[in-house]
């Protein structure tokens, strides 16, 4: 992953695009923008080409809007602001994580985006700490050695949602998408033997 | 800056010469001399849009058209991506394969690091080709046949009974991604594995491994991104043709 944030706009006005662009840049945070102003068939292509870090998004672009897409595998979660005009129903604003109402003040708007960026900025300084804590490391044994989320939800009392904001984490802290990637990991730094494992997948 | 017709070929090497598998693919080679990319594609009955759109997209993954689709023919297409998938069977995984076990019989890795790197490799070899062949079997042909539908006034009974009941989603759907592997394989490479004494072998493995996971992520691109709107239009253009049944008339 680069330190250097990927930012996807959906916006149909060319001039609120560029006002955010200004907020964006009074950050002083460098990005990569990608920009439409089409209505969007796919949400969940577009998401998955992208793999943006933020999704400045106006719900009227997109056709049928179910839910926002979220974890998959190969990608790490996008953060979501909703571009929101008077009157946007309360279903459609809470599936977004952040909201910028259009008719709002600009002080209004530089605080929710300082706020936001601020949030991914310690999200993609990474060296912090990359090494797995306790949890995450009985998590990655148990699915070096071929269980499924489910059976790692009942065997460790938590709920299979859980288990994959965990194994999410793993993910992004090791590089490794895979669960036989997961498992030669394991292998390697002595967590689990080869003889453990179940069968090959 | 995007490729177009006017550049020279030389140039366009200059520019970027992981571009050049993908010339290979259209049977062009290197000697271009100073001619455009133009003058080369009709020396070599390439169509020239199809050409600048496919290197284009190579180029620059952010070219993709997204919004504004091209209406190639899509047996050209196909014919792109089945040398593409030819290319990383005969070519590359067998290249990268080589290399593995060379290195598995000389480096100094201890037995498991050697059986792990190997038996990974293995595995990620039998994916690439199951997930090819199933492509190659499946949905290539189905595309041809529609293709062939649409061309012919009265259109194959079977083939308009095929569509009502399969759709291009279906496949879109289901359509994984094969780059996890390779990504893991990388980063297997590049920081778990311990290091070992004739690290050339290695450098070299990694190399080839960035270059075909750019390779891949393209043709997956053109995959979902050209391929099914075009198969798209074409279902939707076949059926109002051959307008579905209702089952209760
Ligand atoms: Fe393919
Ligand atoms: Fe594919």
């Amino acid at each position: 992953m680069s330190n250097r944030l990927c930012i996807l706009i959906a916006e149909p006005s060319f001039l609120i695009r560029e006002g955010l662009k200004t907020l964006l840049s009074n950050q002083g945070q460098p990005y990569r923008l990608e920009e439409f102003d089409a209505p969007v068939d796919d949400l969940d292509k577009l998401i998955n080409r992208i793999n943006p870090d933020l999704v400045l998004l106006n719900p009227k672009l997109v056709v049928r809007l179910v839910s926002l897409p979220r974890y998959s595998d190969n990608n790490f979660e996008p953060y979501y602001i909703g571009l929101f005009e008077p009157g946007t129903p309360p279903h459609i604003q809470s599936k977004f994580d952040q909201m910028i109402w259009l008719d709002a003040e600009k002080s209004e708007l530089n605080k929710v985006m300082e706020k936001v960026l601020k949030h991914l900025r310690n999200g993609l300084s990474e060296p912090e700490n990359n090494s797995l804590s306790e949890r995450e490391l009985s998590i990655l044994k148990l699915v070096a050695l071929g269980h499924t989320n489910n059976e790692i939800a009942d065997k460790l009392f938590i709920s299979a949602h859980t288990v994959m904001t965990h194994r999410k984490n793993i993910t992004r802290k090791l590089g490794i998408k895979t669960v036989s990637g997961l498992t030669v990991y394991a292998i390697l730094n002595q967590l689990i033997k080869i003889e453990e494992i179940q069968g090959a997948d | 800056m995007h490729i177009h017709k006017d550049l020279k070929m030389a140039e366009v090497i200059h520019m970027n010469h992981h571009l050049l598998p993908v010339l290979n693919r259209f049977d062009i080679y290197l000697g271009f001399g100073e001619r455009t990319v133009e003058a080369v594609c009709i020396d070599h009955k390439v169509n020239v849009d199809f050409f600048l759109e496919i290197v284009n997209t190579f180029h620059d993954s952010s070219y993709f058209p997204l919004r504004h689709l091209q209406s190639f023919k899509a047996s050209m297409l196909i014919d792109y991506l089945h040398k593409t998938h030819a290319y990383y069977l005969d070519v590359k995984i067998p290249e990268i394969g080589r290399y593995i076990s060379e290195i598995a019989q000389t480096s100094d890795f201890e037995e498991i690091h050697r059986k792990l790197l190997k038996d990974f490799f293995n595995q990620y070899q039998h994916e690439l080709t199951n997930h090819i062949n199933k492509e190659e079997q499946g949905v290539y042909p189905y595309v041809l046949r529609l293709e062939k539908a649409l061309e012919s006034e009265d259109a194959n009974a079977e083939t308009i009974k095929e569509l009502q009941q399969y759709s291009i989603i279906e496949y879109e759907k289901d359509h994984d991604d094969v780059e996890a592997k390779l990504f893991d394989l990388k980063n297997i490479l590049i920081k778990y594995l311990p290091p070992v004494h004739n690290n050339k072998l290695l450098n070299l493995i990694v190399h080839e491994i960035f270059e075909l996971e750019r390779d891949l992520n393209n043709h997956g691109h053109i995959e979902d991104l050209i391929l099914v709107p075009i198969v798209e239009n074409m279902e939707k253009e076949l059926l109002s043709r051959h307008p579905k049944r209702h089952s209760n008339v």
